[in-house]
């Protein structure tokens, strides 16, 4: 179980290189990232993985890239839809992360897409660009999503992951820090800490429901 | 008007504040226009009125904040919401907090930035040239070399040392 930060953009997304990041998370606290269209590896003691972003795709696309993928063991990610989008992405095998959910519309994420998220295990990001960018009302509508988000996962217990965004080592922020931008939506310790834990919940193997002996 | 004893004082906290990216000209007052619209957009008049943020030092990389005890946390997580000063872009890492101003000048003494010094020689890198404009161990901060385009990359000697 490894501190996360579920997505970073490194070079030439963004402006730092991957090590550069990599070391700058070190320094943060943090013990893993997950890098957007980067190769795994290990830089300074810093544990990366590739992530996969699929956005604006439809869902017979995301299964054919997903199949595609499957090899490069990535952290795939979908950018949330509609309802129904959000209903099917779920239910897809080998999709990890479900994010954007506070700029997709106010319906998109329901009880019911909560209970198939903690079914198939697939989380939920928490974007903390839009808190810490973001200003007036972008930042409001933001919390007041997540604050939506954290009232369904307590009630289905669905993982939580929670991501910087950041394009720059400007833009990524301490452990601690992080926990203080939490704390605005409602977070408390315990469920802060599960949610930095949130990435080896989705990409662990599957524990098999019934043991045959 | 005599100054009031101590006991009848407020109680302050100062924060000891590093900006990043390392040679970055911040203008105090600046900053402290930037800190105070934060807290102000972050928390409202009313929580602002009680952290009462100011910019009481700043030497070089580091800055000593002001606020009333008992907000350092409000301020703290102010000061991670703020990622532009005037058009620089920054990060303002907290390194430590206490209730004097001495020993935060203590507490800057002892953290050594190992920082070589500024050497402006070229490099390339994905097939550009840049200049270097910062080093600092294996930390590395380049410019992209022309007119047009004048972008900072934050990378490592490892990189440089690849290509």
């Amino acid at each position: 179980m490894k501190i996360t930060d579920a997505c970073v953009y490194p070079y030439p997304c963004g402006d730092s290189s991957v090590r550069r990041m990599a070391l700058e998370a070190k320094s943060l606290g943090f013990e893993r990232l997950v890098a957007n269209d980067i190769p795994p590896g290990e830089f300074y003691g810093i544990e990366i993985y590739t992530g996969l972003l699929i956005r604006d795709t439809a869902v017979r696309d995301i299964i054919t890239r997903i199949k595609r993928e499957r090899n490069n063991h990535a952290v795939v990610s979908v950018h949330a839809g509609d309802n129904g989008f959000n209903r099917a992405v779920i239910s897809t095998k080998g999709v990890h992360i479900l994010r954007g959910i506070q700029s997709s519309d106010k319906y998109a994420f329901d009880h019911v897409v909560a209970r198939m998220a903690a079914d198939h295990r697939v989380a939920v990001d928490i974007d903390l660009s839009p808190l810490i960018s973001g200003r007036g009302i972008t930042r409001q509508r933001a919390m007041h999503r997540y604050r939506d988000i954290l009232v369904l996962e307590q009630r289905f217990e669905f993982p939580i992951v929670i991501s910087s965004h950041a394009r720059s080592i400007l833009e990524m922020r301490a452990v601690r820090e992080i926990a203080g931008i939490c704390s605005l939506v409602g977070m408390d310790t315990p469920d802060i800490e599960k949610s930095f834990l949130g990435v080896d919940t989705v990409t662990a193997p599957e524990e098999t429901a019934v043991k045959v002996i | 008007m005599s100054t009031r004893p101590p006991t009848l004082r407020e109680k302050r906290r100062y924060l000891l504040v590093t900006i990043d990216p390392p040679g970055t000209e911040i203008n105090q007052k600046d900053l402290y226009y930037t800190i105070s619209d934060a807290t102000t957009q972050l928390w409202g008049d009313v929580v602002a009125a009680l952290i009462m943020p100011a910019v009481v030092a700043s030497e070089g990389q580091f800055v000593i904040i002001r606020c009333l005890r008992g907000t350092e946390h409000e301020l703290a997580t102010v000061l991670s919401t703020i990622s532009l000063c005037r058009d620089s872009r920054i990060a303002l890492r907290m390194v430590a907090a206490s209730g004097t101003i001495d020993s935060l000048r203590d507490r800057m003494r002892r953290v050594k930035i190992d920082r070589e010094e500024i050497c402006l020689r070229d490099c390339t890198f994905d097939k550009k040239l840049y200049q270097i404009s910062q080093c600092n161990g294996q930390k590395v901060d380049v410019i992209e070399k022309g007119f047009k385009n004048t972008n900072r990359l934050f990378l490592t000697k490892e990189d440089l040392e690849e290509l």
